[in-house]
């Protein structure tokens, strides 16, 4: 392993913990912001997540000038165009994104248009095309999954083409991500378990797919044991506040783990059943984490069976034997997946989803083939590998 | 003293070799979409004259060929005839020759922020795997599978095609081992 090499990067300034969204006024006088624009969708808005924010703000004299709340779940060029006329009609001069995958992305995109100017958004597609840093932008997010307050990437789609535009350029990245445990609180318990499984699936595949590294590494296996240990307490006890933290931290540090050392084959097949299925992005990594790990086994037995004292904790690890430890991972996987399917059904197989046909696999294997994160999985995949992945996955 | 004095002879020979391999590559390539059908299903969802670039940043060594319809690849030894569609980057001359000496799988340097995509990533990893067909075609099964993540399994090689560009690489490898040392 003499040509190891890697490069990590977070410049995220992560703000954490309880009374977190009080210190969003003074961050943003840091950046010599007066005039932020929130944007969001309207489900945060119906479960009441603004107040507290405008009430921070407006406590330390900040006016929050704008409000777009009408973010859709798969943002589009149009949205994006709109939300940055109504920045420039109300001179705002910093931007807060609220909310889950969608809002954040499109908070990232708006951040485009506004500091680059224009009102084509798909100008901007593609790696590295941005050159200087844009308008102060933070992001507080409402779900515990994504991780895209720690990313550098953006997906908006083109609704006229009919196709996904990436953005990737580290000044995409927020100037603060803000975790306060009151903004996962009301979540409901099969999104909160489907993004926990969101999370633990970035943390496992950095860890085990090529680019892992020392320090995505470290970010990667203290989020399995954030989601290992906190996951089932929090479905029991839906308004343990500590436990929300654990989650949402989780989530952001899984974030950290995958944006620099990417993610693999279970990637590449819920990105594929997420567009033929629709099926939510969370619920498809819960899915095929198990699956896939099994058919990646061999490649990965090593870090996969490391990963069993962050899963299950010291004693069962020593207990287990070194060459036992990859599957009893896999196991530990499989109880939780189950311990969910008790509490709120979260699907364990496709079949169990009631969404997908068995006609439509191999449509979602081809289309797993083109999926960017497929590169990074250890193993190399044909199409009649993720074919038989799903297969097994199916019942 | 006999470092500073080596540098520019060893970079320079890093160079040609990589500028080598690009010719190698882009005539190999054409080569295997003519008499390769797993080739050509990779490559048949391809556009219709469509231009892939792999090039060293910023301005070093290029390998350009065009699809120029049911799957077959056209190498362009004179440059790219207009704007290419996809562009695959090394980030500096070492990285490509690492890669192109088979001292580095693609797929590690991509892992290793080696190289940089610009256009459709579906479609980069389409042609990654069309470069890991390449390789494990016109390199020693030994050499091969350092290359890539896996050895196929169903190789027929058609050996006449595939000797000339062997040639290069006996050349080729020979070279490495002086460069290397
Ligand atoms: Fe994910």
């Amino acid at each position: 392993m003499t040509n190891k090499y890697y490069e990590f990067f977070c410049p995220v300034k992560v703000i954490a913990g309880k009374a977190a969204l009080e210190h969003i006024p003074y961050e943003l006088s840091g950046l010599a912001a007066k005039r932020p624009m929130i944007i969001t969708d309207k489900g945060v808005r119906a479960a009441g997540l603004l107040n507290p924010v405008i009430a921070a703000c407006e406590e330390s004299g900040l006016e929050i000038v704008s409000i777009f709340d009408d973010v859709p779940p798969d943002s589009s060029t149009t949205v994006v165009r709109d939300i940055a006329r109504v920045y420039r009609k109300e001179k705002c001069d910093s931007i807060i994104a609220i909310g889950g995958g969608s809002a954040i992305d499109t908070g990232k995109a708006v951040n485009i248009l506004v500091s680059e100017g224009g009102d084509d958004i798909a100008k901007y597609s593609g790696a590295g095309v941005l050159k200087h840093p844009l308008k102060p932008f933070f992001v507080v997010p409402t779900t515990a999954g994504t991780g895209s307050e720690v990313t550098s990437v953006a997906v908006i789609s083109d609704e006229k083409k009919g196709v996904k535009l990436p953005f990737t350029s580290s000044f995409l990245l927020p100037n603060a991500a803000i975790i306060d445990p009151r903004m996962t609180l009301t979540l409901p318990p099969h999104i909160t378990a489907a993004t926990a499984m969101d999370a633990m699936t970035h943390a496992v595949e950095s860890f085990t797919c090529m680019a892992k590294n020392p320090l995505s590494d470290a970010y990667a296996t203290a989020a399995v044991k954030k989601v290992s240990r906190s996951l089932l307490g929090v479905m029991d006890n839906p308004k343990d506040e500590d436990g929300r933290l654990e989650l949402a931290q989780a989530s952001t540090m899984a974030g950290i783990a995958f944006s620099n050392s990417m993610v693999g084959l279970v990637h590449s097949l819920g990105h594929a059943t997420g567009a033929i299925c629709h099926l939510p992005h969370g619920l498809c990594m819960s899915l095929y984490l198990p699956y896939v790990l099994e058919f990646n086994l061999e490649s990965i037995r090593e870090p996969l069976g490391e990963l069993l004292l962050y899963l299950e904790g010291p004693e069962v690890y020593s207990a287990t034997p070194a060459a036992r430890r990859a599957e009893a991972s896999i196991s530990a996987i499989r109880k939780l997946r189950d311990a969910l399917y008790k509490r709120c059904e979260l699907p364990r197989t496709l079949k169990e989803t009631g969404k997908v046909l068995e006609s439509q696999l191999e449509a979602i294997a081809k289309m797993a083939l083109d999926d960017g994160s497929i590169m990074f999985n250890p193993k190399e995949v044909s199409l009649e590998d993720a074919l038989s992945v799903l297969r097994r996955a199916w019942a | 003293m006999l470092v500073k004095r080596l540098q520019p002879m060893i970079s320079h020979a890093r160079r040609n070799y990589v500028e080598l391999m690009f010719q190698v590559m882009g005539r190999a390539l054409q080569a295997i979409s003519e008499v390769d059908e797993t080739t050509r299903k990779e490559t048949r969802a391809l556009p219709d004259g469509f231009l892939f670039e792999m090039q060293v940043m910023p301005n070093g060594p290029k390998l350009i060929v065009e699809h120029t319809g049911d799957g077959l690849l056209h190498y362009h030894s004179n440059g790219a005839p207009r704007a290419v569609d996809l562009s695959i980057q090394f980030k500096h001359i070492t990285h490509a020759f690492l890669v192109l000496s088979f001292q580095e799988k693609t797929s590690v340097a991509f892992a290793n922020d080696r190289m940089l995509v610009d256009g459709d990533v579906s479609l980069a990893v389409r042609m990654t795997r069309v470069l890991n067909r390449l390789e494990s075609f016109i390199l020693p099964k030994l050499v091969a599978q350092r290359a890539v993540k896996e050895y196929p399994a169903d190789l027929h090689l058609p050996e006449k095609l595939m000797s000339a560009a062997r040639i290069y690489l006996k050349v080729a490898t020979h070279f490495v081992e002086t460069v290397r040392a």
